[in-house]
């Protein structure tokens, strides 16, 4: 199986999603996991072709709107978006469910 | 001699390659494999060039914009952009190379001030720290400086802002999160402090004051999150009201299409530029900010990350919708009353009302609550279109097309510029 590719979004796709990418890269470095990750912003997310979405929760009715036009994507939402704590806790049944852990 | 001088006049005076040199360096140091320095130089690299196209695209659909615009009203409308700043200052105004080791000098002044004062902040927005950096080499070049010292004083100025704006926001940033584990890193924060001034001045008071978070807020203007989406809709409108005054003839000089559509097709463009600009953004920081990261983490094992403003907007919500309307509402205002002052008129910039506006609302709530909010909200709104709008007699005599830069403390840094040149006669 290939490696899955998780996106994380943020409404410029610079600042924050990079940063929360880079707390989930050091989650993932220290569970041994390897995928694909990116960033990018909301307007481009639908055409990224993502098998998981990260984003923070206030984004959560922009992506509920257009739940349909992404196909079959696990969406994860933090409250806070760079803590290790609630990225392993949210992201680990995800994984598990995509077979990777 | 002649080698190296050769390589000087050659290489070195190229941003994308001095760029792509820092990329590299941090790569290195990293102790990353030979294939990933490569890639990862190539792609910082692609996305200066990048940043450029976007840059053109931007600077054509401003001048006919600005064309217009006088031929319809009679007087300068400005649009107020830190991204079109950047693309000019980066590319037609050859402050590039400058501008590139600035930003990394403004990364090492950053780590060295945390690493020995007791400000243990790590500035990681990256695009941020750009903006700062064209903005301090801006301020430097007005008054004369060129060569290392340009750089040299704009890292220095850069990196005390990168500590000491995440140091004056925390009190309240513990606060709206609870914890003292971020600190907020963007450069909008003297906005910030303003909106909760102004929130804690005119707002309710006391530990029992109200909250927006507490209310339901109609969802309506959620799909204003999408800053394209809410950027095309000041924008379309903007320029075509403007064809409409100014008339078919001079639109005739740009292209013969129907004046309308090609007024609506322009303000497209805009937006096109600002997304082909930030896609260069991204491939260039992609690279960067992990890289000083790490690096940052190594030297100073206690420090606190200082990030992004939206890292604070699902602590708030509420408040970041109330925030970017309010401060619209401000924007608006000072749109119409600054040129009665003399000032010229600047539109509302869409990108920073959100980012910044969001901010605002945020700690405008936690300081006077829903009242505060608003008041706040609608005076910093009033206040980050005065600061752009005293930023452009500067740009003037820089040689900018047709924008004035936001992001409130960037603006500062530069007007502090601008200040000491006036007391020593210089720019």
């Amino acid at each position: 199986m290939s490696k899955p590719n998780i996106l994380f979004v943020c409404g410029n796709g610079l600042g924050s999603s990079l940063a929360a990418q880079m707390a989930t890269q050091d989650v993932l470095d220290m569970k041994g996991v390897k995928v694909n990750l990116d960033h990018s912003d909301l307007s481009s997310a639908r055409s990224k072709d993502a098998d998981i979405i990260v984003s923070a929760s206030n984004f959560k009715s922009r992506f509920e709107n257009m739940r349909d036009s992404l196909g079959e994507v696990d969406i994860i939402y933090l409250d806070n978006i760079v803590s290790k704590t609630e990225i392993e806790e949210k992201i680990t049944p995800v994984l598990e469910k995509h077979g990777i852990v | 001699m002649v080698v190296i001088n050769w390589i000087i006049q050659n290489i070195l005076t190229q941003a994308s390659i001095i760029i792509g040199l820092v990329s590299m360096v941090g790569l290195i140091a990293q102790r990353k494999p030979v294939s990933e320095v490569i890639t990862g130089t190539l792609k910082t690299i692609l996305g200066f060039l990048v940043l450029g196209a976007g840059s053109g695209v931007i600077v054509e659909s401003l001048t006919y914009f600005g064309e217009m615009f006088s031929e319809a009203f009679n007087m300068r409308g400005i649009v107020p952009s830190i991204e079109a700043i950047n693309g000019q200052a980066m590319n037609d105004l050859g402050l590039g190379s400058a501008i590139s080791l600035t930003f990394l000098g403004v990364f090492i002044a950053n780590i060295v001030i945390a690493r020995f004062t007791k400000w243990k902040y790590i500035f990681l927005t990256g695009q941020a720290i750009l903006w700062m950096a064209t903005m301090t080499t801006i301020g430097g070049y007005y008054i004369g400086l060129r060569g290392w010292a340009l750089i040299v004083v704009g890292s220095i100025g850069g990196g005390i802002f990168a500590v000491g704006m995440p140091a004056i926001a925390q009190p309240i940033v513990r606060k709206v999160t609870g914890s003292d584990d971020i600190a907020l890193g963007h450069f909008c924060t003297i906005g910030y402090l303003f909106a909760a001034g102004m929130a804690y001045l005119f707002g309710e008071k006391g530990e029992d004051k109200s909250t927006l978070e507490e209310i339901e807020l109609s969802s309506s203007f959620e799909f204003l999150q999408d800053s394209y989406v809410s950027m095309m809709i000041v924008m379309v409108p903007v320029y075509i009201i403007t064809a409409i005054f100014a008339g078919p003839e001079l639109s005739l000089e740009f292209s013969d299409q129907n004046y309308i559509m090609f007024a609506f097709l322009q303000a497209m463009q805009f937006v096109v530029g600002i997304y082909i600009l930030l896609a260069g953004v991204r491939l260039m920081l992609d690279e960067l900010i992990p890289a000083f990261r790490g690096i940052a983490m190594k030297i100073v094992p206690d420090s606190k990350p200082a990030l992004d403003i939206p890292v604070l907007f699902p602590y708030s919500p509420n408040s970041v919708i109330v925030g970017f309307l309010t401060t619209t509402i401000g924007a608006v205002i000072a749109m119409f009353v600054l040129p009665i002052f003399g000032l010229p008129m600047i539109l509302p910039g869409m990108m920073t009302n959100f980012f910044a506006g969001g901010g605002a609302g945020i700690f405008a709530n936690q300081a006077g609550g829903r009242r505060g909010a608003i008041i706040g909200g609608i005076l910093h709104g009033i206040f980050i279109t005065l600061l752009s709008a005293l930023l452009v007699g500067v740009f003037d005599q820089v040689g900018f097309v047709n924008a004035t830069a936001t992001d409130s403390d960037t603006i500062v840094a530069l007007l502090i510029y601008a200040v000491i040149g006036n007391l020593f006669g210089l720019g």
